[in-house]
Protein backbone atom coordinates (compact mmCIF):
# COMPACT_ATOMS: atom_id res chain seq x y z
CA UNK A 1 0.00 0.00 0.00
CA UNK A 2 3.13 2.21 0.88
CA UNK A 3 4.82 1.25 -2.30
CA UNK A 4 1.09 2.32 -4.17
CA UNK A 5 1.00 6.05 -2.51
CA UNK A 6 4.67 6.13 -3.00
CA UNK A 7 4.02 5.75 -7.05
CA UNK A 8 1.08 7.52 -7.54
CA UNK A 9 2.91 10.48 -5.51
CA UNK A 10 5.79 10.38 -7.99
CA UNK A 11 3.62 10.05 -10.75
CA UNK A 12 1.55 13.00 -10.38
CA UNK A 13 4.54 14.86 -9.75
CA UNK A 14 6.13 14.25 -12.58
CA UNK A 15 3.26 14.02 -15.02
CA UNK A 16 2.23 17.65 -13.81
CA UNK A 17 5.79 19.13 -14.22
CA UNK A 18 5.79 17.51 -17.75
CA UNK A 19 2.71 19.25 -18.96
CA UNK A 20 3.54 22.49 -17.53
CA UNK A 21 6.69 22.03 -19.65
CA UNK A 22 5.23 19.99 -23.03
CA UNK A 23 2.01 22.35 -23.61
CA UNK A 24 4.00 25.48 -23.60
CA UNK A 25 6.79 23.56 -25.49
CA UNK A 26 4.34 21.96 -28.19
CA UNK A 27 2.71 25.54 -28.39
CA UNK A 28 6.17 27.54 -29.23
CA UNK A 29 6.94 24.76 -31.62
CA UNK A 30 3.44 25.34 -33.52
CA UNK A 31 3.88 28.94 -33.47
CA UNK A 32 7.41 30.25 -33.76
CA UNK A 33 9.49 29.65 -36.62
CA UNK A 34 12.62 30.10 -34.81
CA UNK A 35 11.73 27.77 -32.04
CA UNK A 36 10.84 25.02 -34.70
CA UNK A 37 13.59 25.27 -36.39
CA UNK A 38 16.40 25.35 -33.62
CA UNK A 39 14.86 22.71 -31.32
CA UNK A 40 12.09 21.10 -33.51
CA UNK A 41 14.47 18.13 -34.64
CA UNK A 42 15.76 16.90 -31.37
CA UNK A 43 12.28 17.29 -29.63
CA UNK A 44 11.57 15.11 -32.25
CA UNK A 45 14.65 13.16 -32.02
CA UNK A 46 14.17 13.16 -28.18
CA UNK A 47 11.19 11.61 -28.15
CA UNK A 48 12.23 8.74 -29.89
CA UNK A 49 14.50 7.52 -27.07
CA UNK A 50 12.93 5.34 -24.93
CA UNK A 51 12.96 7.57 -21.52
CA UNK A 52 14.20 4.73 -19.55
CA UNK A 53 17.53 5.54 -21.56
CA UNK A 54 17.71 8.66 -19.36
CA UNK A 55 18.20 6.78 -15.86
CA UNK A 56 21.94 6.22 -16.27
CA UNK A 57 22.35 9.98 -17.13
CA UNK A 58 19.95 11.25 -14.25
CA UNK A 59 21.71 9.02 -11.83
CA UNK A 60 25.17 10.40 -12.85
CA UNK A 61 23.87 13.82 -12.42
CA UNK A 62 21.35 13.45 -9.29
CA UNK A 63 22.77 10.21 -7.57
CA UNK A 64 20.18 7.60 -6.55
CA UNK A 65 17.69 10.56 -5.45
CA UNK A 66 13.82 11.36 -6.19
CA UNK A 67 15.18 13.66 -8.49
CA UNK A 68 16.67 10.91 -10.62
CA UNK A 69 13.49 9.16 -11.16
CA UNK A 70 11.76 12.38 -11.75
CA UNK A 71 13.08 13.34 -14.50
CA UNK A 72 13.36 10.52 -16.34
CA UNK A 73 9.28 10.28 -15.68
CA UNK A 74 9.19 14.47 -16.85
CA UNK A 75 11.43 13.20 -20.20
CA UNK A 76 8.93 10.33 -20.73
CA UNK A 77 6.08 12.17 -20.87
CA UNK A 78 6.76 15.83 -21.80
CA UNK A 79 8.27 15.02 -25.10
CA UNK A 80 4.84 13.04 -26.48
CA UNK A 81 2.48 15.90 -24.73
CA UNK A 82 4.59 18.31 -26.86
CA UNK A 83 4.55 16.60 -30.12
CA UNK A 84 1.09 16.46 -29.94
CA UNK A 85 0.09 19.74 -28.37
CA UNK A 86 2.25 21.39 -31.76
CA UNK A 87 0.07 19.10 -33.93
CA UNK A 88 -2.94 20.11 -32.98
CA UNK A 89 -2.12 23.58 -32.39
CA UNK A 90 -0.78 23.77 -36.00
CA UNK A 91 -4.00 22.06 -36.94
CA UNK A 92 -6.50 25.03 -35.34
CA UNK A 93 -8.59 25.90 -38.55
CA UNK A 94 -7.05 29.52 -39.65
CA UNK A 95 -10.55 30.96 -39.77
CA UNK A 96 -11.21 30.46 -36.62
CA UNK A 97 -8.61 32.40 -35.13
CA UNK A 98 -8.96 35.16 -37.98
CA UNK A 99 -12.45 35.61 -36.57
CA UNK A 100 -11.43 35.95 -33.55
CA UNK A 101 -8.94 38.29 -34.35
CA UNK A 102 -11.23 40.27 -36.11
CA UNK A 103 -13.03 40.80 -32.93
CA UNK A 104 -10.19 42.64 -31.76
CA UNK A 105 -8.82 39.46 -29.87
CA UNK A 106 -4.69 39.32 -30.06
CA UNK A 107 -1.70 38.17 -28.12
CA UNK A 108 -1.96 36.30 -25.21
CA UNK A 109 -5.74 36.74 -24.97
CA UNK A 110 -6.54 34.61 -28.34
CA UNK A 111 -3.69 32.08 -27.59
CA UNK A 112 -6.06 31.36 -24.51
CA UNK A 113 -9.56 31.69 -25.33
CA UNK A 114 -9.34 30.61 -28.55
CA UNK A 115 -6.19 29.21 -30.05
CA UNK A 116 -5.82 26.56 -26.75
CA UNK A 117 -9.68 25.81 -26.74
CA UNK A 118 -9.51 24.88 -30.21
CA UNK A 119 -6.63 22.71 -30.00
CA UNK A 120 -7.73 20.79 -26.82
CA UNK A 121 -9.10 17.70 -28.23
CA UNK A 122 -5.50 16.86 -29.53
CA UNK A 123 -4.10 18.45 -26.60
CA UNK A 124 -6.07 15.83 -24.42
CA UNK A 125 -5.05 13.48 -26.72
CA UNK A 126 -1.03 14.06 -25.73
CA UNK A 127 -1.89 14.15 -22.45
CA UNK A 128 -3.32 10.40 -22.63
CA UNK A 129 -0.32 9.47 -24.03
CA UNK A 130 1.64 11.50 -21.93
CA UNK A 131 0.13 9.80 -19.06
CA UNK A 132 0.98 6.37 -19.88
CA UNK A 133 4.54 7.21 -20.78
CA UNK A 134 4.87 8.49 -17.17
CA UNK A 135 3.48 5.82 -15.91
CA UNK A 136 5.76 2.89 -17.78
CA UNK A 137 8.65 5.74 -17.18
CA UNK A 138 8.37 5.33 -13.55
CA UNK A 139 7.98 1.74 -13.69
CA UNK A 140 10.73 1.42 -15.27
CA UNK A 141 13.04 3.63 -12.99
CA UNK A 142 11.62 1.65 -10.29
CA UNK A 143 12.52 -1.55 -11.25
CA UNK A 144 15.95 -0.17 -11.85
CA UNK A 145 16.86 1.43 -8.34
CA UNK A 146 15.87 1.08 -5.01
CA UNK A 147 12.69 3.52 -4.65
CA UNK A 148 10.30 2.22 -2.70
CA UNK A 149 7.38 2.29 -4.98
CA UNK A 150 5.64 -0.53 -7.26
CA UNK A 151 8.95 -1.31 -9.40
CA UNK A 152 10.05 -2.33 -6.64
CA UNK A 153 8.42 -4.00 -5.03
CA UNK A 154 8.11 -5.88 -8.56
CA UNK A 155 11.68 -6.66 -7.89
CA UNK A 156 11.19 -7.33 -4.55
CA UNK A 157 8.94 -10.49 -5.44
CA UNK A 158 11.53 -11.16 -8.28
CA UNK A 159 13.88 -11.92 -5.56
CA UNK A 160 11.87 -13.66 -3.16
CA UNK A 161 10.40 -15.71 -6.25
CA UNK A 162 6.88 -14.57 -5.16
CA UNK A 163 4.95 -14.93 -8.47
CA UNK A 164 1.74 -14.16 -6.72
CA UNK A 165 3.31 -11.16 -5.07
CA UNK A 166 4.61 -10.30 -8.61
CA UNK A 167 1.38 -10.92 -9.95
CA UNK A 168 -0.41 -9.24 -7.92
CA UNK A 169 1.58 -5.73 -8.17
CA UNK A 170 1.24 -6.17 -12.02
CA UNK A 171 -3.05 -6.05 -11.82
CA UNK A 172 -2.40 -2.97 -9.38
CA UNK A 173 -0.66 -1.47 -11.79
CA UNK A 174 -3.21 -2.41 -14.36
CA UNK A 175 -5.93 -1.00 -11.51
CA UNK A 176 -4.37 2.39 -11.58
CA UNK A 177 -3.94 3.03 -15.09
CA UNK A 178 -7.69 2.28 -15.44
CA UNK A 179 -8.56 4.46 -12.70
CA UNK A 180 -6.83 7.14 -14.21
CA UNK A 181 -8.36 6.88 -17.02
CA UNK A 182 -11.66 7.00 -15.55
CA UNK A 183 -10.56 10.01 -13.10
CA UNK A 184 -8.57 12.12 -15.06
CA UNK A 185 -9.92 11.81 -18.92
CA UNK A 186 -13.44 10.20 -19.03
CA UNK A 187 -15.06 13.48 -18.07
CA UNK A 188 -12.89 15.61 -20.67
CA UNK A 189 -13.46 13.23 -22.74
CA UNK A 190 -17.33 13.45 -22.58
CA UNK A 191 -17.28 17.14 -22.52
CA UNK A 192 -15.43 17.30 -25.66
CA UNK A 193 -17.19 14.59 -27.32
CA UNK A 194 -20.45 16.89 -26.40
CA UNK A 195 -18.88 20.07 -27.82
CA UNK A 196 -17.46 19.03 -30.60
CA UNK A 197 -20.08 16.39 -31.65
CA UNK A 198 -17.45 13.54 -31.49
CA UNK A 199 -18.50 10.03 -30.73
CA UNK A 200 -17.55 9.43 -26.71
CA UNK A 201 -14.86 6.82 -26.69
CA UNK B 1 -15.60 51.30 -23.43
CA UNK B 2 -14.22 54.42 -24.44
CA UNK B 3 -13.43 52.12 -27.61
CA UNK B 4 -16.32 51.64 -28.33
CA UNK B 5 -17.55 55.67 -27.51
CA UNK B 6 -14.87 56.48 -30.10
CA UNK B 7 -15.71 54.06 -32.74
CA UNK B 8 -19.24 55.24 -32.54
CA UNK B 9 -18.91 59.20 -32.53
CA UNK B 10 -16.31 58.02 -35.94
CA UNK B 11 -18.69 56.35 -37.79
CA UNK B 12 -21.71 59.21 -36.88
CA UNK B 13 -18.40 61.81 -39.04
CA UNK B 14 -18.23 58.96 -42.07
CA UNK B 15 -22.06 59.02 -42.11
CA UNK B 16 -22.30 62.51 -42.21
CA UNK B 17 -19.62 62.82 -44.76
CA UNK B 18 -20.37 59.93 -46.88
CA UNK B 19 -20.46 62.40 -50.06
CA UNK B 20 -17.35 63.97 -49.62
CA UNK B 21 -15.51 60.40 -48.28
CA UNK B 22 -16.61 57.10 -48.25
CA UNK B 23 -16.70 54.16 -45.37
CA UNK B 24 -14.09 52.36 -47.45
CA UNK B 25 -11.78 53.17 -49.95
CA UNK B 26 -8.80 51.16 -51.58
CA UNK B 27 -6.78 53.63 -53.41
CA UNK B 28 -4.41 51.76 -56.11
CA UNK B 29 -3.98 48.96 -53.89
CA UNK B 30 -1.78 46.03 -54.98
CA UNK B 31 -0.86 42.85 -53.44
CA UNK B 32 1.84 40.38 -54.27
CA UNK B 33 3.15 37.61 -52.41
CA UNK B 34 6.22 35.31 -52.51
CA UNK B 35 5.20 31.24 -52.97
CA UNK B 36 8.29 30.16 -52.85
CA UNK B 37 8.80 29.75 -56.86
CA UNK B 38 8.63 33.10 -56.93
CA UNK B 39 6.11 36.31 -56.51
CA UNK B 40 2.46 35.93 -57.42
CA UNK B 41 0.62 38.73 -58.18
CA UNK B 42 -2.56 38.22 -56.39
CA UNK B 43 -4.57 41.72 -56.41
CA UNK B 44 -3.47 44.24 -59.31
CA UNK B 45 -4.07 48.46 -58.69
CA UNK B 46 -7.38 47.55 -57.21
CA UNK B 47 -9.15 51.09 -56.58
CA UNK B 48 -12.70 51.08 -54.96
CA UNK B 49 -14.83 53.55 -52.99
CA UNK B 50 -18.03 52.51 -50.89
CA UNK B 51 -20.11 54.57 -49.14
CA UNK B 52 -21.56 54.54 -45.88
CA UNK B 53 -24.76 52.35 -45.87
CA UNK B 54 -23.99 51.19 -49.24
CA UNK B 55 -24.36 47.14 -50.28
CA UNK B 56 -21.41 46.71 -51.95
CA UNK B 57 -20.65 42.91 -53.85
CA UNK B 58 -17.81 41.58 -54.89
CA UNK B 59 -18.33 39.72 -58.01
CA UNK B 60 -15.82 37.28 -59.85
CA UNK B 61 -14.26 33.76 -59.98
CA UNK B 62 -12.18 32.35 -57.54
CA UNK B 63 -8.68 34.07 -57.90
CA UNK B 64 -9.88 36.61 -59.15
CA UNK B 65 -9.13 38.83 -55.79
CA UNK B 66 -12.00 39.27 -53.98
CA UNK B 67 -11.73 37.86 -50.70
CA UNK B 68 -8.09 39.47 -50.64
CA UNK B 69 -10.15 42.70 -50.78
CA UNK B 70 -12.39 41.51 -47.86
CA UNK B 71 -9.01 40.78 -46.20
CA UNK B 72 -7.11 43.58 -46.57
CA UNK B 73 -10.22 45.80 -45.06
CA UNK B 74 -10.61 43.77 -42.35
CA UNK B 75 -7.30 43.75 -41.94
CA UNK B 76 -6.12 40.78 -41.83
CA UNK B 77 -3.90 41.24 -44.91
CA UNK B 78 -1.43 44.63 -45.46
CA UNK B 79 -1.14 45.41 -49.60
CA UNK B 80 2.18 45.65 -50.90
CA UNK B 81 1.20 49.21 -52.12
CA UNK B 82 -1.13 51.52 -52.41
CA UNK B 83 -3.89 52.46 -49.04
CA UNK B 84 -6.69 50.95 -47.50
CA UNK B 85 -8.74 53.22 -46.11
CA UNK B 86 -11.64 53.61 -43.24
CA UNK B 87 -12.72 57.13 -43.21
CA UNK B 88 -9.63 58.77 -43.20
CA UNK B 89 -7.57 56.74 -41.57
CA UNK B 90 -5.34 54.09 -43.31
CA UNK B 91 -6.21 50.37 -41.88
CA UNK B 92 -3.80 49.14 -39.58
CA UNK B 93 -5.01 45.62 -39.08
CA UNK B 94 -8.53 43.67 -37.55
CA UNK B 95 -10.72 46.09 -35.55
CA UNK B 96 -14.49 45.15 -34.12
CA UNK B 97 -15.47 48.23 -36.02
CA UNK B 98 -15.22 45.68 -39.13
CA UNK B 99 -16.86 42.57 -38.62
CA UNK B 100 -16.13 39.38 -41.18
CA UNK B 101 -18.92 36.46 -41.72
CA UNK B 102 -16.77 33.71 -42.83
CA UNK B 103 -17.62 30.83 -45.36
CA UNK B 104 -17.47 27.78 -42.34
CA UNK B 105 -19.25 30.55 -40.06
CA UNK B 106 -15.85 30.02 -38.14
CA UNK B 107 -17.98 29.44 -34.51
CA UNK B 108 -15.87 28.31 -31.58
CA UNK B 109 -16.96 24.68 -31.60
CA UNK B 110 -16.41 24.64 -27.74
CA UNK B 111 -18.94 27.88 -26.92
CA UNK B 112 -22.66 27.56 -26.78
CA UNK B 113 -24.51 29.91 -29.41
CA UNK B 114 -24.79 32.23 -26.84
CA UNK B 115 -21.45 32.31 -25.70
CA UNK B 116 -19.97 32.70 -28.87
CA UNK B 117 -22.31 35.81 -29.73
CA UNK B 118 -21.19 37.41 -26.05
CA UNK B 119 -17.40 36.51 -26.96
CA UNK B 120 -16.76 40.00 -28.65
CA UNK B 121 -18.72 41.23 -25.84
CA UNK B 122 -16.63 39.75 -23.48
CA UNK B 123 -13.16 41.01 -25.31
CA UNK B 124 -14.54 44.92 -25.03
CA UNK B 125 -15.31 44.20 -21.39
CA UNK B 126 -18.87 44.24 -21.08
CA UNK B 127 -20.26 43.27 -18.02
CA UNK B 128 -22.42 39.95 -17.97
CA UNK B 129 -25.91 41.62 -17.97
CA UNK B 130 -25.28 43.79 -20.62
CA UNK B 131 -23.68 40.80 -22.63
CA UNK B 132 -27.17 39.01 -21.95
CA UNK B 133 -29.35 41.57 -22.69
CA UNK B 134 -26.95 42.06 -26.28
CA UNK B 135 -26.98 38.19 -27.33
CA UNK B 136 -30.62 37.86 -26.77
CA UNK B 137 -31.58 40.57 -28.52
CA UNK B 138 -28.98 39.17 -31.79
CA UNK B 139 -30.57 35.73 -31.22
CA UNK B 140 -33.77 36.74 -31.43
CA UNK B 141 -33.07 39.05 -34.93
CA UNK B 142 -31.60 36.32 -36.54
CA UNK B 143 -34.42 33.59 -35.19
CA UNK B 144 -32.18 31.57 -33.41
CA UNK B 145 -32.84 32.48 -29.85
CA UNK B 146 -34.56 28.93 -28.89
CA UNK B 147 -31.07 27.16 -29.93
CA UNK B 148 -29.28 29.61 -27.65
CA UNK B 149 -27.45 26.99 -25.82
CA UNK B 150 -26.93 24.43 -28.46
CA UNK B 151 -23.03 23.73 -29.29
CA UNK B 152 -22.77 24.82 -33.37
CA UNK B 153 -22.02 20.86 -34.16
CA UNK B 154 -25.59 20.39 -33.32
CA UNK B 155 -27.15 22.94 -35.49
CA UNK B 156 -27.65 23.34 -39.33
CA UNK B 157 -25.09 25.29 -41.57
CA UNK B 158 -27.75 27.96 -42.40
CA UNK B 159 -28.39 28.12 -38.73
CA UNK B 160 -24.73 28.32 -38.36
CA UNK B 161 -24.29 31.29 -40.81
CA UNK B 162 -27.24 32.75 -39.01
CA UNK B 163 -25.10 32.60 -35.71
CA UNK B 164 -22.26 33.99 -37.28
CA UNK B 165 -23.95 36.54 -38.57
CA UNK B 166 -25.57 37.63 -34.79
CA UNK B 167 -21.78 37.17 -33.73
CA UNK B 168 -20.50 39.79 -36.18
CA UNK B 169 -23.26 42.24 -35.22
CA UNK B 170 -22.21 41.57 -31.74
CA UNK B 171 -19.87 44.59 -31.38
CA UNK B 172 -22.38 47.10 -33.72
CA UNK B 173 -19.27 47.45 -36.31
CA UNK B 174 -19.87 50.28 -38.96
CA UNK B 175 -19.01 47.72 -41.80
CA UNK B 176 -19.83 44.09 -42.51
CA UNK B 177 -17.74 42.02 -44.33
CA UNK B 178 -18.87 38.96 -45.93
CA UNK B 179 -16.83 36.16 -47.37
CA UNK B 180 -18.78 34.34 -49.30
CA UNK B 181 -21.33 33.13 -46.14
CA UNK B 182 -23.31 31.30 -48.10
CA UNK B 183 -21.39 29.32 -51.09
CA UNK B 184 -21.82 25.80 -48.84
CA UNK B 185 -25.33 26.22 -48.41
CA UNK B 186 -28.18 24.80 -50.21
CA UNK B 187 -30.21 26.72 -52.74
CA UNK B 188 -33.73 27.05 -50.52
CA UNK B 189 -31.83 27.91 -47.35
CA UNK B 190 -29.25 30.38 -49.36
CA UNK B 191 -32.38 32.16 -50.74
CA UNK B 192 -33.99 32.58 -47.57
CA UNK B 193 -30.51 33.83 -45.47
CA UNK B 194 -30.41 36.15 -48.60
CA UNK B 195 -33.58 37.44 -47.60
CA UNK B 196 -32.56 38.14 -43.84
CA UNK B 197 -29.17 39.82 -44.79
CA UNK B 198 -31.48 42.36 -46.85
CA UNK B 199 -33.66 43.03 -44.05
CA UNK B 200 -30.96 42.89 -41.32
CA UNK B 201 -29.40 45.72 -43.76
CA UNK B 202 -32.39 47.72 -44.31
CA UNK B 203 -32.80 47.87 -40.45
CA UNK B 204 -29.31 48.56 -39.30
CA UNK B 205 -27.90 50.17 -42.30
CA UNK B 206 -24.54 48.96 -41.69
CA UNK B 207 -22.07 49.24 -45.03
CA UNK B 208 -21.84 45.36 -46.07
CA UNK B 209 -19.07 44.78 -48.76
CA UNK B 210 -20.06 40.98 -49.51
CA UNK B 211 -18.24 38.88 -51.80
CA UNK B 212 -19.43 36.12 -53.78
CA UNK B 213 -19.17 34.11 -56.99
CA UNK B 214 -22.71 33.50 -57.46
CA UNK B 215 -24.25 36.38 -59.89
CA UNK B 216 -27.54 35.86 -59.11
CA UNK B 217 -26.94 36.43 -55.38
CA UNK B 218 -25.18 39.89 -56.28
CA UNK B 219 -27.86 40.87 -58.24
CA UNK B 220 -30.46 40.53 -55.54
CA UNK B 221 -28.30 42.10 -52.75
CA UNK B 222 -26.02 44.95 -54.38
CA UNK B 223 -26.59 48.87 -54.74
CA UNK B 224 -23.42 48.27 -56.57
CA UNK B 225 -21.87 44.86 -58.16
CA UNK B 226 -17.86 44.96 -58.49
CA UNK B 227 -17.03 42.23 -61.09
CA UNK B 228 -13.85 41.53 -60.72
CA UNK B 229 -10.91 39.34 -63.11
CA UNK B 230 -8.36 36.72 -62.85
CA UNK B 231 -4.36 36.43 -63.38
CA UNK B 232 -3.92 38.57 -61.80
CA UNK B 233 -6.90 39.61 -59.93
CA UNK B 234 -8.06 42.96 -60.67
CA UNK B 235 -11.35 44.94 -60.54
CA UNK B 236 -12.89 44.79 -64.07
CA UNK B 237 -15.99 46.82 -64.05
CA UNK B 238 -18.65 48.09 -61.86
CA UNK B 239 -22.40 47.75 -62.37
CA UNK B 240 -25.01 49.69 -60.71
CA UNK B 241 -28.40 47.34 -59.29
CA UNK B 242 -31.16 50.11 -59.72
CA UNK B 243 -33.72 47.61 -58.69
CA UNK B 244 -36.85 48.16 -55.82
CA UNK B 245 -35.89 46.77 -52.46
CA UNK B 246 -36.75 44.50 -50.99
CA UNK B 247 -36.06 41.76 -54.45
CA UNK B 248 -37.56 38.58 -55.09
CA UNK B 249 -34.57 36.07 -56.17
CA UNK B 250 -37.06 34.92 -58.82
CA UNK B 251 -38.38 38.32 -59.57
CA UNK B 252 -37.21 38.64 -63.56
CA UNK B 253 -35.84 41.19 -63.67
CA UNK B 254 -33.11 40.11 -61.36
CA UNK B 255 -32.82 37.01 -63.64
CA UNK B 256 -32.26 39.46 -66.73
CA UNK B 257 -29.51 41.47 -65.17
CA UNK B 258 -27.87 38.34 -63.73
CA UNK B 259 -27.77 36.98 -67.12
CA UNK B 260 -26.28 40.05 -68.74
CA UNK B 261 -23.58 40.27 -65.95
CA UNK B 262 -22.74 35.97 -66.80
CA UNK B 263 -22.39 36.91 -70.26
CA UNK B 264 -19.87 39.28 -69.34
CA UNK B 265 -17.79 37.16 -67.00
CA UNK B 266 -18.10 34.23 -68.60
CA UNK B 267 -14.57 34.36 -70.99
CA UNK B 268 -12.69 35.28 -66.81
CA UNK B 269 -14.75 32.36 -65.38
CA UNK B 270 -13.88 30.19 -68.61
CA UNK B 271 -9.81 31.62 -68.13
CA UNK B 272 -9.81 29.56 -64.97
CA UNK B 273 -11.61 26.34 -65.97
CA UNK B 274 -8.94 26.11 -68.85
CA UNK B 275 -5.74 27.16 -66.19
CA UNK B 276 -7.35 24.47 -63.80
CA UNK B 277 -7.71 21.43 -66.41
CA UNK B 278 -4.48 19.58 -66.97
CA UNK B 279 -5.54 19.49 -70.80
CA UNK B 280 -6.10 21.91 -73.26
CA UNK B 281 -9.94 21.20 -72.53
CA UNK B 282 -12.49 24.08 -73.33
CA UNK B 283 -15.58 24.34 -71.50
CA UNK B 284 -19.06 22.97 -72.46
CA UNK B 285 -20.09 25.35 -75.11
CA UNK B 286 -17.48 27.53 -75.77
CA UNK B 287 -16.13 26.18 -79.57
CA UNK B 288 -16.99 28.94 -81.86
CA UNK B 289 -18.12 31.91 -79.72
CA UNK B 290 -14.56 32.76 -78.54
CA UNK B 291 -13.81 35.58 -80.95
CA UNK B 292 -17.08 37.33 -79.66
CA UNK B 293 -16.45 36.73 -76.17
CA UNK B 294 -12.63 37.93 -76.67
CA UNK B 295 -14.55 41.24 -77.91
CA UNK B 296 -16.83 41.21 -74.84
CA UNK B 297 -13.92 40.75 -72.90
CA UNK B 298 -12.38 43.62 -73.45
CA UNK B 299 -15.41 45.71 -73.31
CA UNK B 300 -15.77 44.31 -69.85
Amino acid sequence: MRALVTSVARLLVGYSVALAIGVPLGTALARSRLVKQSIGPIVLGLSSVPSICWLPLAILWFGLSEWAIQLVVVLGAALPVAVATENSVRHVPPSIERAARTMGARGARLMLTVTMPAALPGILGGAKVGWTFALRSLMAGELLFVSGGLGQLLETGRDLGDTALVLAVVVVIVALGRASEVLLFSRADRAIARRWGMEAA
Amino acid sequence: MSGVAAEADSSLVVVRGARAGAAIALDDVSLRIDAGAGEVEILRNASLHVGAGEFVCLLGPSGSGKSTILNLVAGLAQPTSGRVLRGEVPIAGPGPDRAVVFQDAALFPWLTLRRNVEYPLELQGLGKRERAAKSEELLRLVHLWRFKDQYPHELSGGMRQRGAIARALATDPAVLLMDEPFAALDAQTREILQGEVERIWSATRKTIVFVTHNVREAVRLADRIVLMGTRPGRILHEETVDLPRPRAANDARVAELANGIAQRIASEVEKVAREEADDAWVAPGGAGRRDSRRAMGRAV
